[in-house]
């Protein structure tokens, strides 16, 4: 991992350029059930499966420029998994009629050392949560629906307080770029999910405070 | 009547009035009512002055018929008839009341005469109706009709009898027709019903969605973890055609499917391996059929339709992919796609043929071509294993999707995923990828079976062909699909206690034949068949001269010498000769045996000297000793000796040697 320490530069995943369309809505969670029996329909048929995940956000910051953004993934729930590094890129402004976020992705599976190891490299941590939901899939689709909870102690992820009574739904494809079919697919999906969720573009660096 | 307030009955005239006549335009003309004058004088008109009656007596009548009604009255003044009369009797009770008071008054007398006849009458009547409904005095009985009654009441009979038998016939078809008409609802109803049901057991088997006013369904493989991009979408339609009117046949099914055209009929993939090729000209469409696959009773036509129509699906992915595997793979004899055919060569002179045979329900007729003398060399194991490669191939592709941990992590294999992290090398990434495909596998096994039977037909040629020694062999019953084993004993007929010398355990693999001593030494053979015949003979050479070994043993001769491969002596061309001599107990007599695969055997026996008849003089040797000394050898004429094999000759041969005690 060859970050560069202080200018930002735009992180490419070696010969693919891959990118994350992504479009994001919440329900309540009244409406989960609801909005999981018509995923399971929706979605191929595979047994839903349940995610407990805890994310750290590591920050580098330079002397100029925003600072560079990591992001570090491991699953609670099957701990001998290796965890997931993911950088995301700033969304592109390009078309205004795409019909999702676009965004440049870069994903790296890493061993269990890597808190340290960003650490040593000069990233600080940010901020940390846990997220428990639900995952599931169609075709190249993601849809996770899930529930994001605050570490009230740093690194204890048993501690936790849920942010809002509401669960996050993402739905997201990865793709190489240039491929602008694939966010007319996800628009029809979220067409479909359209009286129990309403999936948008959302950019988030509109939503910073 | 005016003046007397008692009377009371009022007489109108009918307030119609005559119609004189009717105009043209509708309008009708009255004749206009008669004055009162008028009137009274028409009545009077009508006046019969000179019937004359004796009112007296007929007033006496009255009374005594007025009593009887009281009386009549008093009695039975329940009765409901009798109510009803009761008013009738009043009113004329009344008029006569005033015939009695007014006998002047003549014109209404033949108007009382009429109802009092009447009165009587009904009287009567009712009496007679009384006694017969109690039943106590009188009892009504048919009284036969005379015949010769005549013939106008017969008549009367008849049409009476006709018109009540109309009634009663129009009754009955009324009510035949309603009836009929309610079943035809009913039936009606119940094929509807009869489409839902089937519809909802079709929806429990198969994939069904609605688009727009059709049932469309699904009959891929592609939720199984299938790529194939055929469609595979039937349409659900409602069987209508049938006529109401006939019969119902046993097999009307309310629900019928409409599978795509390139779907129907029935399809199976033909494997075979042929020894010669035939001219790349010949290859062409193979046209192969097979008798339809009878219909399990009580399964809906429906179902066993859709089970074709998939069926076909499959056999059709199966070579579909099988093709672009021959056409991608490079292999130094390439594989030729031709058609419906694929052929491959697994060994040379040898070609796998894989045909996709495809019959369609119209082609049926063409079946019986005078060109099916040819014998059945479909491989049904293979088309089996294809079939199930492919359900592997999709399952491996369904399982293989696995959700990530954690939930950002992208799709893919699980494995490679952690290639990173646990620092896989450049072999273990390869082997994560590297995947065999159908081809690939099918002609492994292809080459197997081969072997494997031709493996066992050599065995068997020579067991048929040797009778000594004798050739067992045990084939495992489980097998893998690229290995199966047989175990091979040579032994003698009569000795086979003694003589264990040879077991071979023979693996047979898919290019090569491993073959495994009892003592553990390993021989590997190729797939050539001459390889393991001559491996084979040589084998059973040795058995022989092994043989004579365990007999010596037995025989308590001593084994002077023994040698599996004799250096010396004419050259095999199979493998090598082996020798063994033994020595009597005594010492005197020694037999040295030769055994080639090729040159047979040749079997000499040394007598002792003294036994020769002309001792040579030697002027050196003079000792007696020396006599003991065996001499020369002679050759035994094997194939004259007694017995029915070479260990029995051995053994007869032996004892002859053997001084008795």
């Amino acid at each position: 991992m060859e970050a560069p320490p202080v200018t930002v530069m735009p992180v490419t995943g070696g010969s693919i350029n891959m990118m994350e369309y992504l479009l994001q809505g919440s329900v309540l969670d009244q409406a989960l059930e609801s909005l999981l029996h018509r995923l399971r329909g929706l979605c191929d048929n595979m047994e839903p499966e349940t995610f407990i995940d805890h994310e750290l956000v590591y920050l580098l910051k330079g002397q100029q420029g925003n600072p560079f953004i990591l992001r570090a993934r491991h699953s609670l729930s099957h701990p001998a998994v290796p965890w997931h590094l993911r950088y995301l890129g700033q969304p592109e402004a390009g078309d205004k009629s795409r019909h999702a976020l676009v965004r440049n992705c870069l994903d790296v599976s890493a061993s269990h050392s890597l808190p340290d190891f960003l650490n040593e490299m000069g990233f600080r941590l940010d901020h940390e949560f846990v997220a428990n939901g639900h995952i599931f899939r169609r075709g190249a689709l993601k849809v996770v629906v899930s529930k994001l909870s605050r570490v009230l102690v740093p690194g204890n992820t048993e501690n936790t307080e849920r942010l809002s009574l509401s669960y996050l739904v993402e739905l997201s494809v990865l793709a190489p770029a240039g491929q602008d079919t694939v966010s007319d697919d996800m628009r029809s999906f979220a067409e479909q999910l359209k009286p129990l969720v309403h999936l948008e573009k959302i950019d988030p660096s509109k939503q910073r405070h | 009547m005016a003046g007397v307030p008692a009377v009371q009955v009022s007489i109108e005239s009918s307030c119609e009035k005559q119609v004189q006549e009717v105009a043209l335009d509708g309008t009708e003309t009255y004749v206009p009512p008669l004055s009162m004058s008028q009137n009274l004088a028409k009545l009077a008109e009508r006046i019969d002055f000179s019937q004359g009656s004796d009112s007296d007596g007929e007033g006496e009548e009255a009374v005594a018929g007025e009593t009887r009604d009281r009386d009549w009255l008093k009695q039975e003044p329940e009765e409901e008839e009798g109510k009803k009369m009761m008013d009738n009797v009043e009113m004329k009770m009344r008029r006569r009341g005033t015939v009695k008071f007014q006998p002047s008054l003549w014109p209404w007398d033949s108007v009382r005469n009429n109802l009092r006849s009447s009165l009587t009458e009904m009287c009567v009547l009712y009496d007679v109706l009384s006694v017969v409904k109690a039943k106590r005095y009188m009892a009504l009985d048919p009284v036969s009709q005379d015949p010769s009654a005549g013939k106008s009441p017969q008549v009367f009979q008849l049409m009476s009898k006709k018109k009540s038998l109309a009634t009663a016939a129009q009754l009955l078809l009324k009510g035949a027709e309603k009836l009929s008409k309610s079943v035809a609802e009913n039936l009606e109803n119940r094929r509807q019903r009869d489409f839902n049901s089937e519809l909802l057991r079709l929806r429990s088997q198969w994939k069904l969605r609605k688009v727009g006013d059709k049932i469309l369904g699904d009959l891929s493989y592609r939720s199984a973890g299938s790529l194939f991009p055929h469609q595979g979408t039937f349409e659900v339609i409602k069987n209508t055609d049938l006529d109401l009117d006939k019969r119902v046949p046993g097999d009307y099914c309310p629900l019928d499917v409409q599978t795509p055209s390139d779907l129907e009929g029935s399809a199976y993939l033909k494997v075979s391996i042929q020894k010669q090729a035939p001219d790349i000209g010949d290859l062409g469409t193979v046209d192969l059929f097979r008798r339809q696959p009878r219909t399990k009773a009580g399964t809906q036509p429906w179902h066993v339709k859709l089970e074709a129509a998939q069926n076909v699906l499959l056999c059709k992915e199966i070579f579909a992919q099988l093709s672009r595997e021959a056409v991608q793979i490079k292999s130094q004899i390439p594989h030729i796609v031709v058609k419906n055919q694929i052929i491959s060569q697994p060994f040379p002179g040898l070609q796998l043929s894989i045909s996709l045979c495809h019959s369609t329900g119209d082609k049926k007729n063409q079946k019986g071509s005078p060109e099916r003398p040819k014998p059945d060399d479909h491989l049904y194991v293979l088309e089996h294993n294809l079939h199930q490669l492919m359900r592997e191939f999709h399952k491996q592709r369904l399982s293989s999707v696995v959700m990530p941990h954690p939930a950002s992590a992208p799709f893919g294999h699980k494995r490679l995923r952690l290639a990173g992290p646990q620092a896989y090398d450049k072999t273990e990434i390869c082997s994560l990828q590297q995947s065999q495909g159908l081809l690939e596998k099918i002609i492994k096994q292809a080459k197997h079976i081969f072997l494997r039977s031709r493996t066992a037909r050599t065995i068997d040629s020579l067991a048929s062909h040797i009778e000594d020694p004798q050739i067992q062999a045990h084939w495992s019953n489980i097998n893998d699909v690229y290995e199966s084993s047989v175990k091979v004993l040579i032994t003698s007929q009569g000795y086979e206690q003694i003589c264990k010398s040879i077991q071979l355990q023979l693996n047979i693999g898919v290019e090569q034949i491993r073959v495994v001593h009892r003592d553990g030494r390993v021989v590997t053979l190729s797939h050539q068949e001459q390889e393991l015949q001559d491996f084979l003979l040589s084998q059973m050479s040795q058995h022989q001269v092994h043989a004579v070994q365990q007999l010596a043993k037995v025989m308590g001769w001593h084994v002077l010498s023994f040698s599996n491969h004799v250096g010396l002596g004419p050259v095999e061309s199979i493998g090598n000769a082996s020798a063994i001599t033994v020595a009597s107990a005594n010492g005197e007599y020694a037999i040295s045996v030769r055994n080639g695969p090729e040159s047979g055997c040749k079997v000499l026996v040394q007598f002792p000297r003294s036994h020769t008849k002309e001792q040579p003089k030697s002027e050196v040797v003079q000792d007696a000793k020396w006599t003991h000394l065996r001499g020369a050898y002679k050759e035994v004429q094997w194939s004259k000796m007694e017995g029915r094999n070479f260990v029995y000759k051995m053994e007869l041969l032996m004892a002859a040697l053997t001084p008795c005690p």
